[in-house]
């Protein structure tokens, strides 16, 4: 053996690993979006105590929490189209199972999964929302909704920020779970080229690198969106436009 | 003329109001003043459905609305007829003090964009705010954010106006300014139901005084009745024991 790890072959492999990021981003785009969605469902039926869909969002919060995720992925790629088939038999239905491909299943699985945390810190972030403030949007004649869009969300936004930046981080990296949905992203294609040449140490490596780097620029963006949200803290007096002429 | 009847509200055993009944002209301005815990912030939050009252009644106009029953429209309704300024102010955090004004013209009732804005600058120039339009609420003072908060609720034209003990939140130099735009739009014919502890103030800027006792109306009247000749024995003993803090501590 000339040598054990081959140092360069770390960097140089990486643009291959790239070609793959655009599906790791899109799985984990599209589940946080999925993720979050639901989970402010959650919240907001959790908040107001909806009777019978509150106890519902309880059990499924727990039982999503209570569970791995690598077997959420399982139990969505053979459950689904088990359930499908199941209904085609039942009632003769026409559901094209074997035509879905598992990007799908990967896309539900981690994004209800993402749904099951990201309710308990929405939750958190629209209960410290003062109430005086949501009193005030009563009374002003604005319904929960209006309420919830036009205060509520802009503040508890902020407040909920870096949880969500978390979990759009951790997100990123269950992506590489996939490959149980026989996706193939960044770290499936890794697996991939490893057993072409045997340099598993080096292509871990360089995934490990790889999404290093991505967290890094997430974390930087967040960073900047929190500067952008927050309350600035001077600003210019207001001179009506009939002065400024004068 | 708007009428409250038969207002009841409790927190299990503890009755905070009993039968109100109050019927208020267009241009009245009543000053709600009684002891603590008597009732006096419960009665406005139950005219504005911030809370739900056991039983009551309220006319706006022609129309009778049961206060207990939790329908939405009516409940909206009576919203957007009243305007309320809370005691600790409460504008919305992550708006401009020009937003704040804007907010109700443009989600409740749907004004375009520049309509809503030359209403807000108009309110905010009567409450002498337009300078900080731009600004935020954590940049100015109590009473400033309290002037802003009338603008807000008089921008909505409501019919009645409810202020809850506007001046309590604030430091003792900051009220005057406070009531002197509170004077103002009282002058201008505005209805308002106003609970406050500055005797003096209700005693000058209200037509018709209301004393609240354990959820009861024991006085009402004039100022100069209920002040100067109050009829019922709990009232006198108030008034007396304000009158015991205002006297200097010693006499030479």
């Amino acid at each position: 053996m000339s040598n054990i790890f081959d140092f360069k072959l770390v960097f140089t492999q990486i643009p291959n690993l790239l070609l793959y990021l655009p599906i790791t981003l899109e799985l984990a785009i599209i589940s946080m979006i999925l993720g979050i969605t639901l989970g402010l469902l959650l919240a907001i039926v959790k908040i107001r105590e909806v009777p019978v869909l509150k106890q519902i969002a309880t059990f499924f919060i727990s039982l999503i929490r209570g569970t791995p995720i690598l077997v959420q992925l399982y139990i969505a790629y053979f459950g689904i189209p088990m359930f499908f088939k199941w209904l085609n038999y039942q009632y003769g239905t026409d559901f094209k199972v074997a035509d879905v491909s598992g990007f799908i299943y990967a896309v539900v699985a981690l994004g209800i999964n993402q749904s099951a945390y990201n309710a308990e810190f929405i939750r958190a972030a629209l209960l410290s929302v003062g109430t005086g403030q949501i009193e005030a949007a009563s009374s002003l004649g604005m319904t929960y909704f209006q309420a919830l869009r036009r205060i509520i969300l802009p503040e508890a936004i902020t407040v909920a920020l870096p949880s969500l930046g978390n979990s759009l981080i951790s997100v990123i990296k269950g992506t590489s779970l996939a490959f149980t949905c026989a996706v193939v992203e960044m770290t499936a294609q890794g697996k991939i080229i490893g057993g072409r040449s045997y340099r598993y140490f080096e292509v871990y490596i360089s995934l490990a690198i790889i999404y290093w780097v991505i967290t890094i620029i997430i974390e930087q963006i967040l960073k900047l969106i929190e500067k952008r949200l927050a309350i600035p803290d001077q600003v210019a007096n207001y001179v009506p436009e009939d002065e400024v002429r004068a | 003329m708007i009428k409250i009847e038969e207002l009841s509200k409790r927190y299990h055993d503890n009755i905070v109001l009993e039968n109100v009944s109050l019927d208020i002209n267009e241009g009245d301005v009543i000053g709600i003043i009684g002891p603590s815990g008597t009732g006096k912030s419960t009665l406005l939050r139950c005219i504005d459905q911030l809370e739900v009252p056991e039983s009551g009644f309220i006319s706006l106009g022609d129309k009778k609305i049961d206060l207990s029953k939790k329908n939405k429209k009516d409940i909206y309704e009576i919203r957007q007829n009243t305007g309320m300024v809370f005691q600790r102010f409460n504008l919305f955090e992550k708006k401009t003090v020009l937003e704040n004004v804007m907010e109700g013209l443009i989600v409740v009732k749907n004004l375009p964009k520049e309509e809503a804005r030359k209403i807000a600058l108009e309110e905010l120039k009567k409450v002498g705010m337009t300078a900080w339009a731009n600004h935020y609420p954590k940049h100015m003072s109590g009473g400033q954010q309290q002037r802003v908060a009338i603008a807000r609720a008089l921008a909505m034209k409501p019919k009645l106006l409810l202020l809850d003990e506007p001046t309590s939140a604030l430091d003792p130099e900051l009220v005057g300014e406070v009531l002197d735009v509170i004077k103002e739009i009282a002058g201008k014919g505005f209805t308002m139901l106003l609970v406050s502890h500055e005797m003096s103030f209700v005693r000058n800027v209200s037509n018709r005084v209301i004393f609240l006792d354990k959820g009861h109306i024991v006085e009402d009247g004039t100022p100069a009745e209920v002040f100067d000749h109050p009829k019922n024995q709990r009232t006198k003993d108030f008034f007396a024991k304000m009158n015991l803090m205002n006297q200097p501590d010693y006499i030479i």
